[in-house]
C-alpha cells in the first residue's frame, strides 16, 4: 500500500514539498536577516523591555526593512489549506473520476483497510508540511511578535497549532467533497470556499467568545494616554461618562467637536468632564488557550467530515 | 451440489437505489466451472448484480454467496478468490504496465507476475508504456492479465468486449477462453451482444427490467425449447406446452414453446430454436414470472 499511495499521489506531495521548501528557505534567508537586528535575541525585546531605546531603533528598522513580508505573510495562512485540499481532493474523487475504485476494492485489500492507510497517509503528509511550513513561519515572526504580539489576525492564524487544524480541516473538506462530487477540481475548489466562510466567522465571531473578555474602564488622563501592553487582543474600545455609561462614537464626535470650540486640548477637556476610557480584551497569555479552542474546534469538523467519508465509503458507492 | 460446487448462489437479491429497484428477487444458483453468461438489454440490472457479486454493492434485500462464502464480509481470503474486470476495464492511467503489474502484486495475497508477464508479451503489450496511452484493446488486456494474475477461482467481467472493435474483441476472447481451457477458473461474464454468446458459454441468465427472466444450461435450454410454425390461430395457444412467444403474420402463426415441442396438430411444424432467438423471445416477454 505504501508504494501504491507514494505511486498516486507523488506529484501533489513533490508539488506541495516544493512549495513548502521554497517559501520556508526565502523565509529562513530573511528571518536571518531580520533576527540580526536584534543583538541577543528578539526575545529580549518582548513585553516591557521593549521600550528601550536599542529595542526601539530595532523595532523601527524591522519595520521600515522588513514589514512588506510581514504583510505578505497575512496572506499566508491560506497555505495550509493549499495543502489540505490539494492532497485530500483526489484521494476518492480522482479514483471515481477514472473508475478505478473497482479496481482499488476488487484486489485482496478490503476497502476499509485500503481508506484507512490513504487517510492515515495523507493526512499525515498534510500535518507534516504543515507543521513544517508553521515552525519557519513561527520563527520568522519571533521579532513581529515580540513587537505586537501574537493575538492579531496575522499572527495567531499563522502560528502555533491552528495552521495544522485549518489544513486538516481543508483536507477533511476535499475528500468528502470528493467523495460526493466525484471530481477532484470542484472538491478542491469547495474545501477553498468552506475554509475562507468558516475561518471568516469564526475569526469575526465565535474566536473573540472563545472566553470572557476582561474590560478596563479608566478616567482619560489629562496629558493623554500612556501605550498599553500591546501584545493583548483589544476587541472593542471607547469612552464612557463618569457613570459608566459607553458612550456611542457620534456623542464622541460632538464632545471633540465642543472641545474644538472651546479650544481645549481634547484630553484636558474629556478629562474635566469625567469621561472614562475602556477597553475590551483578551490578555496575551490566553494565546495557547485560544489556540487550542479554535484548532478543536477544525480538527472536530475535519474528524466529522471524515465520518462522512468512510461511511460513504463503507456503505458502498454508486 | 455441496454450497461450493456452486460458483454463485443468490436468494432473493435486490438492489434499491433512490430511483427505484435496479434488481428485484434474483435467485440463482449457477455452478463452478465453464462460462456463464449475463444477458440483457442496457439498464437491465447486469452491472447491478456483478458488482454486487465482486463485493463493490451490498445488496438491499437478500444475500450473495460466492464460492460458498459471504462476499459482504470482503475478508482478503474472499476478495483473493474473484477477479473482476469492470466496464471500460478502468487502469490507473499514468501507471505504466509494469506499475500496474507492481499494484497487483502488492494488493494481492498471490499474484501470479510471471503469468501476467507472459500474457503480455506474447500480446506483444511494452511493460514500460503509460497505460493511457495504449489503444482500448491492449488496456483490455492488461486489466485482464491482471485480473487473471490473481488466479481466481471466479473471474467476474462487466461487458468485457462492448468497447473494444472486432480484431480487438476475438483476440480478448481467445485469450479469455484459453484461461478457461486451463481450468479453475469460473467465468461470469455480462453482454448486452447476443449472438456471441451461444460460441462462448456454458450457461446462460437473461435478465431483464432488474428481473431474471430465463436461467440454465445453454444446452438444455435450447434442447427444451421449440419453435412451432402452422397455420394463423388466434386461440387455444397453451395447448402444446408453455407458450414463451407467439408471432402472427398474415398466414402463419409462429410459437416458441417451452416443455413439449411436439406438434400437436396437422399442419404445424417444429423447429430448434437459435440461442438469439430465444433470448430476444424471453427479452420481449413483459416483465414478469420467472422461468428456471
Amino acid at each position: 500500500m505504501t508504494w501504491l499511495i507514494w505511486r498516486q499521489h507523488r506529484t501533489e506531495v513533490c508539488v506541495l514539498g516544493l512549495l513548502v521548501g521554497v517559501f520556508g528557505i526565502a523565509l529562513l534567508v530573511l528571518g536571518t536577516q531580520a533576527h540580526d537586528l536584534f543583538p541577543g535575541g528578539p526575545a529580549r525585546c518582548t513585553g516591557e523591555a521593549g521600550v528601550s531605546d536599542a529595542c526601539t531603533a530595532s523595532f523601527r528598522r524591522l519595520d521600515a526593512e522588513y514589514g512588506y513580508v510581514e504583510n505578505l505573510l497575512a496572506a499566508f495562512y491560506l497555505v495550509p489549506v493549499v495543502i489540505g485540499a490539494f492532497l485530500g481532493a483526489p484521494l476518492l474523487a480522482r479514483e471515481l473520476e477514472e473508475g478505478t475504485w473497482q479496481l482499488a476494492w476488487t484486489q485482496a485489500v478490503p476497502r476499509m483497510r485500503w481508506l484507512a492507510a490513504k487517510l492515515a497517509a495523507l493526512a499525515g503528509v498534510t500535518v507534516t508540511l504543515t507543521a513544517l511550513f508553521t515552525a519557519v513561519l513561527t520563527w520568522f515572526r519571533q521579532p513581529f511578535d515580540a513587537w505586537e504580539g501574537s493575538f492579531q489576525y496575522d499572527a495567531f492564524d499563522l502560528e502555533g497549532l491552528v495552521p495544522v487544524a485549518y489544513a486538516l480541516f481543508a483536507f477533511g473538506v476535499a475528500t468528502a467533497a470528493g467523495a460526493i462530487l466525484r471530481r477532484s477540481l470542484p472538491a478542491f475548489g469547495i474545501a477553498f470556499g468552506a475554509f475562507l466562510a468558516a475561518r471568516m466567522s469564526v475569526a469575526l465571531l465565535a474566536r473573540p467568545a472563545y472566553a470572557t473578555p476582561l474590560t478596563t474602564m479608566e478616567p482619560v488622563p489629562a496629558g493623554g494616554s500612556e501605550d498599553r501592553a500591546v501584545a493583548d487582543w483589544m476587541i472593542e474600545h471607547g469612552y464612557a461618562d463618569a457613570t459608566g455609561r459607553r458612550l456611542s462614537w457620534t456623542e464622541y464626535d460632538d464632545l471633540k467637536a465642543a472641545a474644538d470650540r472651546a479650544g481645549t486640548n481634547l484630553n484636558q477637556f474629556l478629562h474635566e468632564r469625567g469621561i472614562q476610557q475602556y477597553g475590551v480584551y483578551h490578555p496575551a497569555d490566553r494565546f495557547w488557550t485560544f489556540q487550542l479552542t479554535e484548532a478543536a474546534l477544525f480538527i472536530a469538523v475535519a474528524a466529522a467530515l471524515i465520518g462522512v467519508v468512510v461511511w460513504r465509503v463503507r456503505r458502498r458507492m454508486v | 451440489m455441496t454450497a461450493a460446487e456452486f460458483a454463485l448462489r443468490t436468494d432473493g437479491v435486490g438492489k434499491r437505489y433512490r430511483k427505484g429497484w435496479a434488481l428485484r428477487d434474483c435467485t440463482l444458483a449457477l455452478p463452478a466451472g465453464g462460462v456463464i453468461a449475463l444477458a440483457g438489454p442496457n439498464g437491465a440490472g447486469k452491472t447491478t448484480l456483478l458488482r454486487m457479486v465482486v463485493g463493490l454493492l451490498a445488496p438491499s434485500t437478500g444475500t450473495v454467496e460466492v464460492l460458498g462464502h459471504d462476499v459482504t464480509a470482503s475478508t482478503p481470503q474472499t476478495l483473493s478468490r474473484i477477479g473482476f474486470l469492470a466496464q471500460d476495464h478502468p487502469l490507473y492511467k499514468r501507471f505504466t504496465v509494469a506499475e500496474m503489474l507492481r499494484f497487483g502484486r502488492a494488493c494481492n495475497l498471490r499474484f501470479d507476475q510471471g503469468m501476467a508477464e507472459r500474457r503480455l508479451a506474447k500480446l506483444g503489450i511494452p511493460l514500460d508504456r503509460r497505460a493511457g496511452t495504449l489503444s482500448g484493446g491492449q488496456q483490455a488486456q492488461v486489466a485482464l492479465a491482471l485480473a487473471l494474475a490473481k488466479r481466481p477461482e471466479l473471474l467476474v467481467l462487466d461487458e468485457p468486449v462492448a468497447s473494444l472493435d472486432p480484431l480487438a474483441r476475438h483476440e480478448f476472447l481467445q485469450v479469455l477462453m484459453g484461461a478457461v481451457a486451463e481450468g479453475g477458473v469460473t467465468v461470469l461474464f455480462s453482454s448486452h451482444v447476443v449472438h456471441e454468446l451461444e460460441r462462448v458459454c456454458d450457461h446462460l441468465v437473461v435478465l431483464n427490467h432488474g428481473r431474471v427472466t430465463l436461467t440454465g444450461d445453454i444446452d438444455t435450454l435450447l434442447a427444451e425449447h421449440r419453435l412451432l410454425v402452422g397455420p394463423r390461430t388466434a386461440t387455444d395457444l397453451d395447448r402444446s406446452g408453455t407458450v414463451v412467444q407467439a408471432v402472427h403474420s398474415d398466414r402463419h402463426t409462429t410459437l416458441l414453446v417451452r416443455d413439449g415441442g411436439i406438434p400437436a396438430a396437422p399442419g404445424w411444424q417444429a423447429q430448434p430454436v437459435a440461442l438469439e432467438e430465444l433470448v430476444l423471445a424471453y427479452l420481449r416477454r413483459p416483465s414478469s414470472g420467472v422461468a428456471a
